[in-house]
């Protein structure tokens, strides 16, 4: 084709004029795909393990951010209660599994909610993210640190969401404590932690079989007694160390800026000779860099002091009660002269103080100071905020606030902790 | 005298055309997305006009009142985002401009009336100090000089389409002569 340069130059002008608007639409367009809304619906979840703490997370679920898709339990009884705290927060009952395997390959989910025993966490959370689901799983992140590792490869390999529930980062009142006082340095320099949780009960329960003829064996279960009472025997548990250090560990981490590197530990079956193998009775000093320390004990003869964490600072004292006040101390003022922190949250009782495994013990023992009453709406909230930011994350990648860096931190040293008090020596932490 | 706008007035125009393109899309492709989540992650709730329409002020107050029960309110939300969406896309691809600055123009006056500023002093949701003029009618002014000015004889797709090619883009013949 023979165009003269100004016929070749009066057809680029004519494109160009054409197309004028396609730049400005493009831009739109990429701008809008940055910086956008992202599409999709509530993240549509399973949830696997319905005893108290799976049925706190389910209740708490907003339907805003997730949809209940299925709910699997080995054991009907909690499938029934499952529906039961779907009806009674204005949900239909959903489809019921006792495999999770069968539930994730039938169902079109797109993450998992896992609240089963301990030991099964990393099995359980590394197939599903395998599987393409992205994971909420219930605290402690795993049984050892070989599995815990497991879980947070998964999660990198896969590419898929990890998070494990302390709820307590979610909690307005420990990020508040966080954000106004520790990072403001209003503590001074702080060398010492006391993490307190203290019960006067039986974590022992019964149950009543689900009907005559079931066998939990077919689940790698000897007895109903090793299913319901899993928390007590070390092939499934690791104790107070995991059902409860675990969380106050984690927010000790976060508040230090950094993880144990050793535990010293001391403990045993002193009350509740019943056959159970994990301590009724928890002493564990978590060695930190710089020379600091955290204190964990647990007991199950008196619940004066409840729980708490306490961290005692050159310049001040800040005590996180019952996960719903926060109290802070001038060092050197008089007596009583606490600090208003403006965190504080009056106690009142909610259903989760009931459902939750961990307090169940607490709800059956406790007789003086918060524990009575710890039950309180805040600590809902944190729970219905860890189950919207988990599905956040697989929605938007917004941040999490318990990444399994975070979590494998704290499940190290409670796992440290726990084979100090077994081995009745100072556990160094790997780093 | 010679009124022809020059190169740089044109081009002007079209960007100011581009611009309240921008604007219509992207409110229609917002509304139209749902449902979706913000950047931030939080869930958007769907997009209804209801809370807008009963806040309405102004003479017409009573009758967007109205329209905020009506059982038809879906329908109206769709028709509206749809609206916004292809008056955009008309606007920032030059593609039947003049329809799309008719459309532009009936829902800015929409707009307009459902909101009038008439009281002169801050009222909850808008940006800012009004009386009788608002953004929205300054918006609207904007899309009158791009509907008079005829911009889709300046650039854009339009000028694919015969009519509007006739005019504005030189034969190459002149070129040559």
């Amino acid at each position: 084709m023979n165009l003269t340069p100004e016929q070749q130059e009066l057809g680029r002008r004519n494109f160009l004029r054409v197309v004028a608007g396609t730049p400005a639409f493009a831009a739109l367009g990429v701008a809008a795909a940055v910086k956008g809304p992202v599409r999709g619906g509530p993240v549509r979840l399973g949830f696997i393990g319905l005893g108290g703490q799976g049925r706190v997370l389910l209740e708490q679920a907003d339907p805003r951010y997730a949809e209940v898709v299925a709910l699997c339990d080995i054991n009907p009884l909690q499938l029934q209660k499952g529906d039961e705290s779907l009806v009674k927060t204005a949900r239909q009952p959903v489809k019921h599994y006792a495999d999770w395997r069968e539930m994730i390959q039938k169902e079109r989910l797109e993450g998992v909610v896992i609240a089963s025993p301990l030991f099964t966490h990393t099995d359980v959370a590394v197939a599903c993210m395998e599987a393409g689901l992205h994971v909420l799983c219930e605290k402690m992140m795993g049984i050892d640190d070989a599995s815990c590792r497991r879980m947070g490869d998964a999660a990198k390999r896969t590419g898929r969401v990890l998070e494990i529930g302390h709820q307590r980062f979610y909690n307005p009142v420990y990020q508040a404590a966080y954000a106004g006082i520790v990072k403001a340095g209003l503590l001074g320099e702080v060398y010492h932690a006391r993490l307190v949780w203290h019960r006067n009960g039986n974590w022992r329960r019964t149950a009543e079989l689900p009907s005559p003829d079931y066998s939990p064996a077919q689940w790698g279960y000897p007895t109903y007694d090793h299913l319901i009472n899993w928390r007590l025997y070390k092939q499934y548990s690791r104790g107070h160390m995991a059902e409860l250090a675990s969380h106050m560990v984690a927010i000790t981490d976060w508040f230090f800026g950094t993880q144990a590197v050793a535990a010293v530990g001391s403990g045993g079956v002193f009350r509740f000779k019943d056959g159970r193998e994990v301590p009724d009775h928890t002493y564990v000093t978590l060695e930190y860099p710089g020379g600091r320390d955290a204190v964990f004990t647990s007991i199950e003869s008196n619940a004066f002091d409840n729980y708490y964490e306490a961290y005692y600072g050159t310049k001040g004292t800040l005590i996180l009660q019952g996960e719903i006040e926060a109290y802070l101390f001038e060092e050197g003022a008089p007596a009583g002269a606490a600090k208003a922190t403006g965190v504080a949250v009056a106690p009142k009782a909610g259903p989760a103080g009931s459902a939750s495994e961990s307090r169940a013990a607490d709800a059956a023992g406790a007789g003086k100071g918060v524990g009575a009453a710890s039950g309180g709406g805040d600590r809902l909230a944190a729970y219905r905020m860890e189950v919207s930011g988990f599905c956040s994350a697989v929605r938007t990648g917004a941040e999490l606030k318990c990444r399994p860096e975070r979590a494998l931190g704290s499940a190290k040293a409670c796992i440290a902790g726990f084979d100090a008090i077994e081995k009745k020596a100072r556990v160094e932490i790997k780093a | 005298m010679d009124l022809t706008p020059t190169r740089t007035q044109q081009a002007a125009l079209v960007v100011l055309r581009a611009l309240i393109g921008w604007h219509f899309l992207y409110e229609g492709f917002v509304k139209i997305l749902w449902p979706a989540w913000s950047r931030d992650g939080a869930p958007i709730a769907r997009f209804s006009s209801a809370g807008y329409l009963r806040s309405a002020t102004g003479p017409l107050a009573d009758l967007f009142h109205g329209l905020a029960e009506v059982s038809w309110l879906p329908w109206l939300d769709h028709l509206m985002a749809w609206s916004l969406l292809l008056v955009g896309l008309g606007l920032i691809l030059g593609l039947f401009t003049q329809l799309a600055c008719a459309g532009a123009l009936a829902l800015l006056a929409l707009f307009y009336l459902s909101w009038l500023p008439t009281r002169g002093v801050y009222e909850p949701g808008a940006e800012g100090n009004y009386l009788l003029v608002s953004k929205n009618l300054i918006e609207a002014a904007a899309v009158a000089v791009v509907l008079v000015f005829r911009t889709g004889r300046i650039a854009g797709l339009d000028l694919l389409r015969g009519r509007e090619r006739a005019q504005p883009v030189a034969p190459v013949a002149e070129a040559t002569r």
